[in-house]
């Protein structure tokens, strides 16, 4: 055979054919045992964390550093303003939602990310919730805070 | 009458047919059918790949209902096993008991929801108990998993999250789907790289 490799059975006529089948069966068998055990252990829902702090509890992080500055966003019904220490940055943000109703948080982002530019080294951030404030509007703030790189948030009730 | 073999037999007018009598072809169909099985191979890689990527080794650690819907965020961290404190939109939930309606909750100006603190206190003792008899060196770490409606008010939150800061378990996180940082297909696509 013309290219073909000898393979040394001794006899010049006769050569295997170098092609050699693969046999799928235990293959397939495999992969259709591994495809069960994965769809029954399967969890079809990602499922998450946002870890946070009580403000003024053991965990708190704004507790950790006096020096800097505490960041304060303060989150109503109608409306969300942010502080730097004791002066408020720039007006009150009104609360505006999409069509999903979903609270709006540009404006939010720019401020933070004009704080994080202005205080690297603080990371930590107080949410002053009112309280009817609804749980999804307080947990998408405080991932807009920990996506500006503000790590530490903690919560805390508005003073009445 | 003759005998005939069991079988078709057309009428007398198709039996003169050369077509549908059958005789048109004297060549005989082999019996063994060659399967293509390599797409079949593909399709499973892609399955195996994909479920594998799903994969979670963390296992169920909330007990989803229909009366909880989460809020969903996009940086979150990975669930870990913690006591779950579940909040739905009548009722607080602690391992399946129910230990405050949320009617209540809302009404009282308390911050102390007592049942919830008396279950935390002892979950806390057993965790610390069971470190201790195994002697394995680890603290209680005081965390808690908050499996809250996402239409609750903070009302009831904030007396939920207070209760479980006396009772010690200072480490609160809220339960949350995770809307995404990264696709389907990136985490699919690292997995094959």
């Amino acid at each position: 055979m013309a290219g073909g490799m000898d393979l040394g059975t001794g006899e010049a006529g006769k050569k295997k054919p170098l092609d050699a089948t693969i046999n799928l069966v235990p293959f397939i068998d495999l992969m259709a045992v591994t495809i069960s055990f994965l769809i029954m252990t399967a969890v079809w829902t990602q499922i998450g964390r946002l870890q946070v702090a009580s403000a003024g509890g053991e965990g708190d992080p704004t507790e950790k550093d006096d020096k800097l500055p505490p960041i304060t966003l303060v989150l109503a019904e109608k409306e969300i303003k942010i502080s730097v220490g004791p002066s408020q940055l720039g007006d009150a943000i009104p609360a505006t939602r999409d069509e999903k109703g979903q609270l709006q948080l540009v404006k939010v982002q720019e401020l933070l990310k004009k704080i994080r530019e202005q205080i690297p080294e603080q990371n930590a951030i107080t949410v002053q919730t009112e309280d009817g404030v609804r749980y999804e509007d307080l947990v998408r703030v405080i991932d807009e805070c920990i996506g500006d790189e503000f790590p530490a948030v903690s919560v805390s009730p508005m003073a009445t | 009458m003759a005998i005939q073999a069991p079988g078709k037999r057309w009428g007398p007018r198709l039996a003169r047919s050369h077509f549908f009598s059958g005789h048109h072809s004297n060549a005989k169909k082999s019996t063994n059918a060659d399967l293509l099985i390599t797409p079949l191979v593909d399709m499973f890689v892609i399955i195996v790949l994909f479920l594998i990527a799903n994969f979670s080794a963390t296992g169920e650690i909330l007990n989803m209902t229909k009366d909880v819907q989460l809020p969903s965020a996009s940086h979150v961290k990975e669930l870990e096993l913690a006591p779950v404190v579940m909040v739905t939109s009548t009722d607080v939930i602690m391992n399946g008991i129910a230990v405050a309606r949320v009617a209540d909750l809302s009404r009282d100006d308390y911050l102390s929801i007592p049942l919830l603190e008396e279950r935390l206190r002892e979950e806390k003792k057993q965790t610390e108990e069971l470190h201790a008899a195994a002697a394995d060196g680890r603290a209680f770490t005081g965390d808690v998993n908050i499996q809250g409606h996402k239409e609750i008010p903070f009302k009831v939150l904030k007396r939920v999250m207070f209760s479980c800061q006396n009772a010690g378990f200072g480490n609160i996180n809220f339960a949350v789907l995770d809307s995404g940082s990264k696709s389907e297909g990136t985490k699919t696509a690292e997995l094959v790289r």
